[in-house]
C-alpha cells in the first residue's frame, strides 16, 4: 500500500513517514500539495495524509481538487494538521477528509488514525 | 540584599566599585571560566580586558548561561575615553560603563537596571497559561520530554539571545508575534528525540525546520483555547531566524512576555507578543 504523506515540513514528513513505514506502507514524500497531486496523477497511491498550511497549495484546496476528480475521489484522506479547531476539523470532513489528527501526535494516534481511515474504505 | 557577580575584577577596580556602591549590594567575585554559572545572581558586572575580541566571546558566554534571563551584564573600565558600547551591546551585554564617570551616575545606572521585573497580571496569566501548558505538551508527545516552566518576565527589547528562533506572525481578532528561541545543542537534542534517531543524523536544515513545526503547533494547538476570547488569532507560515543576538519585531508599543522553560537541564524561550485587536487600534 502506497501512502502520500504531505507536508511541508521536513522534520514532520521524517516522523510519519518512519511510522508509515513501521505499518508496513511504503511512503511517498510531498512538501506541498501540488507535489501530492502531481504524485497522485502518476498513480498507484492508496491514502494521502496532509497537512492544512502548505505553501504553494494547501491541504484544504488538495482535497477540494481530489474529490472533483473522478480519478481520486475515492482514495482516502487523513488530515494531520496544527489547525486542531472544531470548525476546521468539520471545514475539512465536510469538503471530503475521511479523518483528522490534530497535531502534535504520538506514533500510536497516528496509527490509530490511519488504520481507522482506512478501515472505512 | 541584591546580588551582582563581579568578574574579573582587579582589587583596584574592587575597591572602585565598593566606592560607588556601597553596602548596598553583596558583590561576588569570580575569574571569567568557560563554565561559569550566574546562579541567583540579579547582575553581572564584566569587568573590560584590552582585548575586544576576547570580552565579546565572555559577554556571549555570560549571556549563554543566563539562560534566557533578564539578567543586565554591565561592562565596566576605568579608561576615560569614550568608548563604543555597540559592539559588547551586540555582543549581549546591557550597557558598557566607565568607573571615571560620576560615581552617582554610575551608581544610579546600576540600580536602575536592579529594578524588579513586574510579575504577570491575573488577566496576563489567562493568557499565558495555554502557552505554558501547550508548550510543556507538544514537547511531551512528540519528543517525550518534560519540559518545566520556570518564569515569566515582560521586555520591551526586541532581541532575543538564542541560536534559532522560530517565528509565528499573528493576525486576526488579536496581532502580534510568537517565537520560541533555542540554544542549538537543545535544539539539535530535540528535533533528534522527535525523529526518534540520534543527534548525529540531525543537520542544521532539519533544526531550521523543527523549530519551526514547533512554533506551529504551538500557534496551532493554543489558538484552538482562545476560540470566542479576544486574544484568538489566526496563524501563518512560520519562518526561522538563526544567528546570536538575532532581532525579532514585536507589536509597537507591546512589552513581550518571555516565558522561560527548562527541559534536560537547558533552557529556552517562548516570547509571546500579542494584543487584542479591539486594544491594538
Amino acid at each position: 500500500m502506497k501512502i502520500i504523506v504531505a507536508d511541508d515540513s521536513r522534520l514532520v514528513r521524517g516522523i510519519v513517514e518512519k511510522i508509515v513505514v513501521s505499518m508496513g506502507f511504503e511512503a511517498v514524500p510531498a512538501a506541498n500539495g501540488q507535489e501530492a497531486l502531481d504524485l497522485l496523477e502518476a498513480g498507484g497511491i492508496d491514502m494521502v495524509l496532509l497537512d492544512w498550511n502548505m505553501p504553494i497549495m494547501n491541504g484544504m484546496d488538495v482535497i477540494k481538487t481530489m474529490r472533483s476528480d473522478e480519478s481520486f475521489r475515492q482514495i482516502p484522506v487523513l488530515m494531520v494538521s496544527t489547525e486542531s479547531e472544531d470548525e476546521r476539523i468539520r471545514q475539512a470532513l465536510e469538503a471530503g477528509a475521511q479523518g483528522y489528527l490534530p497535531k502534535p501526535f504520538t506514533p500510536e494516534q497516528l496509527t490509530g488514525a490511519i488504520r481507522r481511515v482506512l478501515s472505512m474504505t | 540584599m541584591k546580588k551582582i557577580l563581579g568578574i574579573d575584577f582587579s582589587p583596584k577596580a574592587e575597591i572602585a566599585l565598593l566606592k560607588i556602591l556601597g553596602k548596598d549590594a553583596y558583590i561576588q567575585y569570580e575569574k571569567f571560566q568557560e563554565t561559569i554559572r550566574i546562579g541567583d545572581n540579579d547582575m553581572v558586572l564584566l569587568w573590560m580586558d584590552e582585548d575586544q575580541a576576547l570580552v565579546e566571546q565572555k559577554i556571549g558566554k555570560l549571556r549563554c548561561a543566563c539562560n534566557f534571563q533578564n539578567i543586565p551584564i554591565i561592562v565596566m573600565h576605568d579608561q576615560p575615553r569614550d568608548i563604543p558600547s555597540q559592539p559588547y551591546v551586540i555582543a549581549g551585554a546591557t550597557e558598557v560603563l566607565s568607573l571615571s564617570d560620576p560615581a552617582p551616575a554610575c551608581r544610579n545606572i546600576i540600580n536602575g537596571y536592579l529594578i524588579p521585573g513586574r510579575e504577570p497580571l491575573p488577566e496576563e496569566k489567562a493568557y499565558l497559561d495555554p502557552f505554558i501548558r501547550n508548550t510543556c505538551h507538544i514537547l511531551k508527545t512528540m519528543a517525550g520530554m518534560d519540559a518545566v516552566f520556570k518564569k515569566v518576565y515582560f521586555s520591551n527589547a526586541i532581541r532575543i539571545f538564542g541560536d534559532v528562533s522560530g517565528i509565528m506572525g499573528l493576525s486576526g481578532n488579536s496581532e502580534g508575534t510568537l517565537a520560541v528561541t533555542f540554544y542549538w545543542d537543545l535544539a539539535k537534542t530535540i528535533i533528534a528525540r522527535m525523529m526518534n534517531t540520534e543527534e548525529d543524523q540531525i543537520d542544521a536544515e532539519l533544526i531550521h525546520d523543527g523549530v519551526s513545526e514547533i512554533i506551529n503547533m504551538i500557534s496551532g494547538t493554543t489558538k484552538k483555547d482562545f476560540v470566542g476570547k479576544p486574544h484568538h488569532f489566526e496563524i501563518t507560515l512560520p519562518s526561522v531566524v538563526v544567528g546570536p543576538g538575532h532581532q525579532i519585531g514585536y507589536f509597537q508599543n507591546t512589552a513581550a512576555a518571555v516565558l522561560i522553560f527548562e527541559v534536560d537541564g537547558q533552557a529556552f524561550a517562548l516570547h509571546v507578543c500579542i494584543k487584542p485587536k479591539s486594544a491594538a487600534a
